[in-house]
Order: C-alpha cells, then structure tokens, then sequence
C-alpha cells in the first residue's frame, strides 16, 4: 500500500531536492552572517564597546535558534521501495 | 586466468566489511546538520564575549609606575618595558625631544606584532602589515590597524621616568 507521502514523492522528486537547497543556502548565510557579528563584537569588545558585542551576541543567538529550527523541516530521504 | 578475490582481500577486512564509499560519504542532512552546530557555536562564542567583559573587566593600571631614568633614553629613542598586573603587557617609551614623552602599548592593534619608533620618519611602525601610528597620539595614520593604540602618561619627576593610566581613561571607566 502506498500513502500520499509516497505518492507526493514519486510525483515531485524535485521538491525534497529544492528544499534541501534552500535549507543548506540559508544555513550557509546564517553561519556567514554570524562570523561577520563574531568578527566584529571581537574587535569592539577590546575598544570597551560593550554595546556592540551585546547587540552582536543577541543577533547571533537568534540566528542560531533559526538554524535549529530550520532543522525542522529538513526532508526525509525518500526511501526506495523494496522489491517484493 | 583469474586470482580468487578472498586472496586479495585481508582478513580483517573480510570480518569487517565495511566500504569506503560508505564510510566517507557525508549526506547533505549531515552536512546541514552539521552547519547548524557551527552556527549553535558562533552563538556561544559571541556569548562568551559579553560574560566576559561583563564578567571579568579589565582594570586599570593602578598608581604609577618607576620605569628608568630620563638620560637612559635619548632624544628620538625609544625603551621597551613591562608592567606586570592582571597580565604582562608590554610598552614602548619614546623620547619625541624637546621634554615630549610618550608611552604607548607595544602590540599593535591590528595582529598584534612589535610596533616600533621611527625617528627618521617621525611614525610609530608596525612591520609586519606597515601599519602606521602617530607618536603624539597614537592614532593610526595609514594602514590595517583598526584602532589607536593604547597610551600610558609619561610623569618625569627628579630626572626619574615614571608612567600611570591616563587620566581620561581612568575617568571614562
């Protein structure tokens, strides 16, 4: 028996592939914007500009969160039906 | 004529079969998953920062500091010392002539290399990157340094070079 599931993933193969891109994209920008916020808040932290690094930190926290929760919708690899 | 395939093969490969192909393959839900982490950890390490300095603030240099005497360091020549606080940090003291003194942290503020006076061109030198600075103030005048060096007042009392905080560092904490 097959499920819509199934049915879904035969019909668009392409759709698991597109958002897995999209996913990995997103993270790839994520991950660059904090190096960029790391980057920064360590030079200002050493100018005594506590502001900076704490604005940094916070912008920095919430994209990790956003990372974790795109893991949300990272797709199951399509199993393979097994031959009977 | 061909070789029986088991003859090749170790036998402690036989037990373990395991292919290379699945060993080194990394899928792309790993590789995401992975970035995540990263990202989990760019988040702690800017967290790590702020506790820091919220945590552990640098202190100022207490009181002042004997470092030598006034004729050890001719005119347009500098004397590298070291203050011992919370942290060995070195100095630079330069003799601009004309009673002008100045002290100025050693590491510049770019990668951290030995700045050093050039009298012939009237600049403090960072020769790793040719990062320049002002001898009087200290802020950079050409090159990667993001910031000014750090600078320490210069007190001559007695023939007897003495440094302490700057004042309107002081004021500023």
């Amino acid at each position: 028996m097959s499920d819509f599931r199934q049915s879904q993933n035969e019909a668009h193969p392409n759709k698991t592939n597109t958002l897995m891109t999209a996913i990995i994209l997103l993270l790839i920008l994520f991950v660059t914007i904090q190096i960029w916020f790391l980057f920064g808040a360590l030079n200002n932290a050493l100018q005594e500009n506590l502001n900076f690094a704490i604005t940094t930190a916070v912008g920095s926290v919430i994209f990790a969160v956003g990372s974790f929760w795109l893991l949300r919708y990272l797709p199951d690899p399509i199993k393979r039906r097994k031959k009977k | 004529m061909s070789k029986d395939s088991n003859e090749e093969i170790p036998k402690w490969k036989q037990d373990f079969p395991i292919e290379q192909k699945e060993a080194t393959h990394v899928s792309r839900r790993e590789f995401a998953k992975f970035l995540t982490l990263l990202s989990g950890a760019l988040a702690v390490g800017n967290t790590a920062i702020v506790v820091k300095s919220l945590a552990f603030p640098e202190k100022p240099l207490e009181g002042e500091h004997p470092i030598c005497m006034e004729a050890d360091v001719p005119e347009g020549e500098s004397f590298q010392f070291e203050i011992q606080g919370s942290k060995v940090i070195p100095y630079l003291l330069i003799n601009l002539g004309q009673g002008e003194w100045r002290a100025f942290e050693q590491k510049c503020t770019h990668l951290s290399c030995a700045v050093k006076y050039r009298h012939d061109i009237g600049q403090i030198e960072c020769p790793c990157h040719k990062g320049y600075f002002n001898p009087r103030t200290g802020d950079v005048i050409q090159g990667p340094p993001p910031r000014p060096l750090p600078q320490l007042e210069v007190v001559i009392r007695e023939g007897q070079v003495f440094v302490k905080a700057q004042t309107a560092y002081i004021k500023k904490l």
